[in-house]
């Protein structure tokens, strides 16, 4: 055995192009949220200008019907996006992951339950769950919203994490470490989640952009944050009746939109391709 | 004094159909046993029923008494505290025996801290990682830091086998349990991996229940055999007897096998 045969080939944990992109929309839109903490370019509730301006020097994006500057709405819109995408998403992990492992774990007929309960709640439409999260919390906010995406997602990322974690379970490395003594909990910490992390990741960040999308129709039925809390959806809404005379109140918040929901890919793509110590070899 | 492990009367089923069955023997401390029949005759069952971790949908009966406490139908809970302690095993195929996502020395490291933790002590970090490269020299693992820090795909399939070793050595087990360790390995690694198990359990004590369905392999490493056809217990006996005169038309089939490849090879078997 010669040193040669030693030799790590291991690629350069070089950063993609796609992870670059993602990483400065995501961060973009990170930078502009903590900026609207503290300063915004107009007052987002009173107008600042007339009404339906065009983009001008003053007012980069122009004005909404009510004179109110559209990129300090948009500014704080990408606030709202990412608590929305954040706090649904941190709901549904916690309790679908939390699910799925179990039932993964379950005996043969809990399992069956389980999985059987998880595709009618699947099949539960959204909005109808946030109307009865909404009538539960007897006023739409823009909690009631991030509760009812976060509970829709969990029940998706029940079903991934169960068969995710099912796959795992069968592989032998489960049953050598099990025979050096490790616990089920140990077994679930050290290998089921390290391994089934990267398919999770890149679902969360989907669920990310699909939660910002679903906020926007929840807030157009009145279901998700009531005015003054500026979101994407709303704006795009708003902007509907006035496309043809001031169509970038329209292109806009759905570039923002867009953005954020393809940035959010590309990180969570580019993170587990970084992450994963096999990448370069056959998969 | 008894033994270590003392299976009486194992049977496994797997639904109506017996795959081990009736079969008896004991392992005394520091004693090296062989279990060999061809491929499907039982003998990773019956080293899973060792260790309490068949499939669920597989059923075992009979007394499997390790280290004193009795397997069969035991609690998780108590054979947590045996699986590492009396027991350890090495698998046959040392790829998929390791978590592809986990450094090398991370997963030695486990056991290694387990059982430190069990001694009553609270390891640092850098006693469990100098352990850890020790336990790598003594499988003869060059460069032990760089093999500590490579993932599972990185290194070769017989350095992966002795990682394996490395992980079952880690918990410092009375019985070392190896089935077909050598089995996914080239003839020279085989060889190797041979002589360094042989080495470590002469060096360290331990039991060892080797499991193949290569005759000869198992001749090198110990000194008494059982031949197991379809889950039934065919003879047993020191290795010599066994394979010298043979008192079962089975066996001598293995043995005259195994002397056709040795004579195919040009007479370079042990
Ligand atoms: N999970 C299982 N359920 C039912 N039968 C099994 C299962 N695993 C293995 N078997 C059967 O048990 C028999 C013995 O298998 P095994 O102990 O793995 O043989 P080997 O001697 O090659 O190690 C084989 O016939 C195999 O098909
Ligand atoms: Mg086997």
């Amino acid at each position: 055995m010669s040193a040669q045969d030693l030799s790590i080939d291991r690629p350069a944990r070089k950063h993609s192009l796609a992870l670059s992109i993602g990483l400065a929309l995501v961060g973009l839109n990170v930078a502009v949220a903590l900026l609207t903490l503290f300063w915004t370019p107009y007052d987002p509730l009173n107008a600042s200008g007339g009404r339906l301006e065009a983009p001008s020097l003053l007012h980069w994006v122009g004005t909404d019907r009510l004179g109110r500057d559209y990129l300090t709405q948009i500014m704080i819109g990408a606030r709202t996006a990412l608590i929305v995408g954040t706090g649904a998403v941190a709901i549904g992990a916690t309790i679908g992951v939390t699910l799925g492992i179990l039932a993964a774990f379950a005996t043969r007929l809990l399992d069956d339950v389980m999985a059987a309960t998880l595709d009618i709640l699947i099949a539960f439409p959204t909005l109808l769950l946030a109307m009865l999260v909404v009538a539960a919390s007897d006023s739409a906010s823009l909690w009631s919203a991030i509760l009812a995406l976060g509970l829709a997602i969990s029940a998706i990322v029940a079903r991934l994490t169960r068969i995710l974690a099912k796959r795992v379970l069968r592989q032998d490395y489960i049953v050598a470490s099990r025979t050096s003594g490790t616990s089920w909990p140990g077994v679930v910490l050290r290998h089921v989640l390290p391994n089934i992390w990267p398919t999770l990741s890149v679902n969360f960040a989907l669920q990310f952009g699909l939660a910002v999308i679903a906020e926007a129709s929840l807030s157009y039925l009145g279901l998700g944050a009531p005015p003054p809390n500026a979101s994407w959806g709303r704006l795009l809404q708003e902007a509907q009746g006035t496309v043809y005379t001031a169509p970038v109140g329209a292109i806009a918040p759905g570039i923002a939109l867009v953005a954020l929901v393809i940035g959010m890919n590309l990180l969570a793509d580019g993170l587990r391709d970084v992450g994963d110590p096999t990448r370069g070899r056959s998969r | 004094m008894s033994a270590l492990l003392s299976v009486q009367g194992l049977t496994v089923r797997a639904g109506d159909k017996t795959l081990v069955s009736d079969l008896s023997f004991s392992i005394g401390a520091g004693e090296r046993m062989g279990l060999i029949g061809e491929s499907g005759s039982g003998k990773s069952m019956t080293a899973m029923a060792v260790t309490g971790l068949l499939p669920a949908n597989i059923s075992v009966s009979g007394s499997i008494v390790l280290d004193g406490q009795e397997v069969v139908g035991a609690d998780e809970k108590h054979l947590n505290r045996l699986r590492g302690v009396a027991t350890a095993v090495v698998f046959q195929e040392p790829l998929t025996a390791l978590d592809p996502l986990m450094k090398i020395g991370k997963q030695i490291a486990e056991p290694v801290r387990r059982r430190l933790a069990r001694d009553g002590q609270r390891p640092s970090r850098a006693a469990i990682d100098r352990e850890v490269l020790d336990l790598l020299d003594k499988v003869a693992l060059p460069q032990s830091e760089r093999i500590a820090n490579a993932y599972p795909h990185e290194v070769s399939g017989g350095q992966r086998q002795r990682v394996a070793i490395a992980m079952a050595l880690a918990c410092r087990p009375r019985l070392l349990i190896a089935d077909e360790p050598t089995t996914a390995l080239d003839v020279t690694t085989q060889a190797e991996i041979l002589r360094l198990l042989d080495g470590l359990v002469r060096e360290t004590g331990m039991a060892l229940l080797f499991i193949s369905h290569d005759l000869p392999v198992v001749a090198q490493v110990v000194e008494r055999v059982m031949v197991l056809r379809d889950g039934v217990a065919l003879e047993e006996g020191a290795v010599v007897d066994v394979f010298a005169s043979p008192s079962h038309d089975y066996t001598r089939t293995l043995v005259d096998a195994a002397r056709m490849f040795d004579e195919a090879l040009g007479g370079t078997g042990s």
